[in-house]
């Protein structure tokens, strides 16, 4: 299939360290995987196995069903974003794309319009030195677009983005996912990608620990209730007895395995006053720290 | 291989201190060569291995080489594109320098240097490709080029320095020599540049 990334039991063993351990995963065109994890975790290093710049130790790294060095024309099917923008310091940001863009067979009027396309036009020629970490991400951006590629691989693109910065790169890959392009995006913090992502794969101590669609690792957190009502006691028995998961947090019961409204209805029956009565929306952010931080 | 000489040709005319070092230099030469020949010998040779070096390291050194690989994952092609480019810009450096030296009309010192400086170019390019870091090659180099071939070889040994200033002086022999130690070099930078790219 056009567009898809593979990898397929890929390891990488430095010594006696091994930085990844039989990782396996895909990510599908038309959707946008988030792959994630704490930062040490093997994220890096997988991505530089699937770009030819690290040699795996075991294992295959496939992008259109090749390893990336088989790839004819590698920029026109492949644009990565590594290491918070890559660009020699005393180079204007235009020459640094033409000079890029020579390598993509891309002409000068791809250069311009993708300067203006990541808000960079005035300061297209202005050397790479002076740019903000911001800028040098939208720069590594704008060279990963030059061959048009149907593949997008991007390393931590968010350090060193605004909120407007990181507005626009979501929207930027949606659309090019939407296009039906295939968008693979490494991140250690989970709360960044949950607006932007379909997919995703957790990494931990370098080995997958979970690959589903974004929905189904909401799914696994049950539904919490946060309950106050005037006799804290009386509900708390009253719960359990109804087959519910009864904690204190804080003056409110927090129930798990009850629906907001057998919860209502029991406090009803047992005659006590309730005053608050909420569905906590699952911490994803909790569950990916519980499933990174496992080992 | 062709666009990828262009885009290091264009790298080189874009980065200001690769031009400015070029510019430098050439004014250097062109004046040095009006005085002294084998003065200008000197700087065109290891003016060239200075080029070579920089050429290479520069892309370790900013990381740029990282996009150089993305674009061209074949090892082999970059390194010999690389070379090709260092030879052009070691070569174009050398006659624009030369020319207060052919203006004397010194048309064989002109000519013997032109010979040595691609190998000094190519030899300094793929000693960077082994090392990846141009004060490693330059410190190692002069450490070397003073203790080894100045104090012990005295500068007669079949050396690569040693054999640079001989065969720029256009002995057929040194040059035989010092084209030994520069593929020698290639062979390590052929070997070298399989390894893997870190990170930060």
């Amino acid at each position: 299939m056009a567009g898809m990334i593979e990898a397929i039991a890929l390891s990488k063993t430095y010594g006696r360290v091994r930085a990844v351990d039989d990782v396996t995963f895909t990510a599908a065109p038309g959707r946008v995987t988030g792959f994630l994890g704490l930062n040490g975790s093997g994220k890096t290093t997988t991505l530089r196995m699937l770009l030819g710049l690290t040699r795996p130790t075991s294992g295959r790294a496939l992008v259109n069903r090749r390893p990336f060095a088989d790839l004819p024309d590698p920029l026109r099917q492949v644009g990565a974003v590594l290491e918070q923008g890559i660009s020699h310091p005393g180079q204007t940001g235009r020459a640094h794309l033409a000079a890029q863009a020579i390598l993509a067979g891309a002409g000068r009027a791809r250069v311009d319009h993708l300067l203006r396309y990541v808000g960079l036009g005035h300061a297209a020629d202005q050397r790479t030195g002076g740019y903000s970490l911001g800028m040098r991400q939208r720069l590594a951006v704008a060279t990963a677009l030059l061959g048009d590629p149907a593949v997008l691989i991007l390393d931590e693109p968010a350090n060193g983005l605004d909120p407007e910065g990181m507005a626009w790169l979501r929207e930027l890959l949606r659309e090019h996912a939407r296009k039906g392009g295939t968008v693979l995006i490494s991140s250690h913090l989970l709360a960044e990608l949950a607006q932007l992502i379909d997919d995703v794969v957790v990494i931990a101590d370098g080995r997958v620990r979970w690959v589903s669609p974004l929905a189904e690792l909401y799914g696994t957190t049950a539904r919490r209730l946060r309950v106050r009502g005037r006799d804290p006691r009386r509900l708390w028995s009253a719960f359990e007895r109804a087959g519910a998961r009864v904690s204190a947090d804080g003056q409110a019961l927090a129930v798990v395995g009850l629906s907001p409204e057998d919860a209502g209805e029991i406090a009803f029956g047992v005659q006590v006053p309730v005053y608050e009565l909420t569905v906590d929306t699952p911490n994803l952010e909790q569950i990916f720290l519980d499933l990174a931080g496992a080992s | 291989m062709i666009a990828l000489v262009r885009s290091e040709l264009y790298r080189v005319v874009t980065i200001r201190s690769s031009l400015f070092s070029l510019v430098v230099l050439g004014g250097l030469g062109l004046l040095i060569g009006w005085f002294n020949m084998d003065a200008w010998e000197l700087l065109a040779g290891i003016g060239a291995f200075g080029l070579g070096v920089m050429q290479v390291a520069q892309h370790h050194q900013h990381r740029t080489a990282v996009l150089l690989h993305l674009a061209r994952p074949r090892r082999l092609t970059v390194l010999a594109g690389q070379l090709v480019t260092t030879v052009l810009v070691a070569v174009g450096f050398a006659v624009l320098s030369g020319v207060s030296v052919l203006g004397r009309g010194e048309v064989t010192q002109f000519r013997d240097t032109l010979t040595v400086v691609p190998l000094m170019a190519v030899f300094g390019a793929a000693n960077a490709a082994v090392l990846r870091r141009p004060t490693w090659v330059f410190l190692g180099w002069t450490g070397w080029f003073l203790f080894v071939e100045g104090l012990l070889g005295r500068l007669t040994a079949p050396l690569p320095f040693s054999a640079f200033l001989a065969a720029g002086a256009g002995d057929r022999q040194s040059l035989l020599v010092l084209a030994c130690w520069t593929g020698l070099a290639v062979v390590g930078a052929v070997v070298a540049v399989r390894r893997d790219l870190t990170g930060d």
